[in-house]
């Protein structure tokens, strides 16, 4: 056994099976090559239920294979799921991003993942099936075991897509980062909003922020207290400080302290969630565009 | 990893290596096949000297693992010049003084080469963004952003 090439699901199931916890899945590389390899390799990449992006009965469905690139220009991504558009077109460099794949972003579970951040906030589910042949549906946010280490298990699952409501009338969602650098360089913090307003008023949303726990966090106690009020400056300033005032978040020598990191939540949260609700206004019917 | 016979089309030839699947392409390029034009800088993903274009995309040669080109096509900057006639992009570079210690050229080309490939007009924000990859250490990228829009301008002429 070697480096193999299914051409179906099911052929890279039995692979694995056969493989007894030696295969693993590999799809884009950007992350796996730089880690200790398994005695072998799946590839993942040119199977068809991996692959593209479609939208039916305002559910998004995007293969677990398709790449940052693809997703930062997929017409359907960018008016349904905006959030997702941007945070796969910060994802390193070019080169990186027309190698990494979605998938491999949620498995490789690096905490601030820039495209499972955006999926948390979107609501995105993850279609998982196993060598057994069961199929199980679970939240983005709910596949982390640890730090670095998913509840996915790339010997024996393979994660085949993700599954997001497109965003519809009166709702809209946008992703925000800082780095050192505009490229090349991991966030100190990002974050994503996905919201819905009407006349004026926030209905529902989905705050998330990361690096803090493991897995993209959500921020409980600031969604609560969003439901009701008004799109304003004063809401976007006492949300800032509820995200602030909710989450711990660590120092990290090489990046920043953690005060300077709990500062960057709490701005980011409220530029994301701005941005979301001014493109939820601008999604009235009649001029959805 | 055992070795195996991988399949792919190198600067429009087609090639069959016997390989370990799990060494670099850039590993294959420089030291089974003698190809020393593409750059071996940080190894990571972080510098883009390495840069080869795989199916039309640029991508670091230094992340991909020799078994994921089987059925591609890879083209690298060898592939630019034409004998003694270089590519306008490399005819750019050395105008534009985009040149100075020379490690990241390749690299920057082949970047600058993936977007005119797709975008033969680019914006200069498309320009910065395409070697946003590419790291130069001595020029300050100013001039290479000037030389990738002079090519883009010497191959439309080109043609017409
Ligand atoms: C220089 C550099 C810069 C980077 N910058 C960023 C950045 O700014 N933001 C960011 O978020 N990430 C960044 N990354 C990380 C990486 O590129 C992304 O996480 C990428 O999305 C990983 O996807 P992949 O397809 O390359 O994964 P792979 O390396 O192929 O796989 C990663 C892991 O996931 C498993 N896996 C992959 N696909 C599946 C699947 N469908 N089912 C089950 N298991 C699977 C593999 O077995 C492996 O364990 C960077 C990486 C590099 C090298
Ligand atoms: S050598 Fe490949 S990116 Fe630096
Ligand atoms: S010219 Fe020296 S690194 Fe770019």
């Amino acid at each position: 056994m070697s480096y193999l090439y299914p051409s179906s699901l099911e052929e890279a199931l039995g692979i694995l099976r056969d493989g007894s916890g030696r295969a693993r899945v590999i799809a884009g590389a950007t992350d796996i090559f730089l880690q200790r390899l398994p005695h072998s390799l799946v590839d993942l990449t040119a199977l068809p239920a991996l692959s593209g992006i479609k939208e039916e009965s305002g559910l998004i469905t995007i293969g677990a294979a398709v790449t940052h690139s693809q997703a930062a220009a997929s017409p359907v991504i960018l008016a349904g799921a905006q959030a997702l558009a941007e945070g796969c077109a910060r994802v390193g460099s070019p080169q990186i991003r027309n190698a990494g794949t979605l998938g491999g972003n949620i498995v490789n579970a690096a905490p601030a993942a820039d495209a499972a951040v955006a999926l948390a906030a979107l609501g995105a589910r993850a279609r998982i099936v196993d060598i057994k042949g069961l199929t199980r549906e679970e939240a983005v946010e709910d596949l982390y075991r640890t730090h670095n280490r998913s509840l996915v298990d790339s010997s024996s699952e393979i994660l085949v897509e993700l599954i997001i409501k497109s965003c519809g009338i009166n709702e809209g969602s946008a992703f925000t980062r800082f780095a050192a650098r505009n490229a090349l360089a991991l966030p100190l913090v990002n974050a994503a909003a996905a919201v819905k307003v009407e006349n004026g008023l926030v209905k529902e949303a989905r705050l998330v922020v990361a690096p803090v726990k493991p897995a993209p966090t959500r921020l409980q106690r600031a969604e609560e207290m969003l439901i009701g009020m008004p799109v304003n400056r004063e809401t976007r300033l006492a949300v800032e400080k509820a995200a602030a005032s909710e989450v711990e978040v660590r120092s990290s020598l090489l990046r920043c302290s953690a005060r300077y990191r709990l500062h960057l939540v709490g701005v980011l949260v409220g530029r994301a969630l701005e941005t979301a609700a001014q493109r939820a206004q601008q999604r009235k019917r009649g001029n959805d565009s | 990893m055992k070795q195996q016979i991988i399949m792919f089309q190198l600067n429009g030839e087609p090639l069959e290596i016997y390989a370990d699947p799990a060494e670099s392409l850039l590993a294959i390029l420089r030291e089974k096949l003698g190809l020393y034009g593409t750059k071996a800088g940080c190894g990571k993903g972080e510098c883009g000297a390495c840069t080869v274009l795989v199916d039309d995309q640029a991508q670091n040669s230094c992340l991909i693992p020799a078994g994921k080109v089987q059925g591609r096509r890879v083209e690298t900057i060898e592939n630019l010049s034409r004998g003694d006639v270089v590519h306008p992009i490399q005819e750019a570079f050395v105008e534009k003084g985009a040149v100075q210690c020379g490690f990241c050229s390749p690299g920057m080309i082949m970047s600058a080469y993936a977007l005119l490939k797709s975008s033969p007009q680019p914006a200069p924000e498309d320009v910065k963004t395409a070697i946003s990859g590419n790291l130069c250490r001595c020029s300050g990228y100013k001039q290479i952003e000037e030389a990738v829009l002079c090519a883009g301008d010497k191959m439309k002429n080109r043609e017409s």
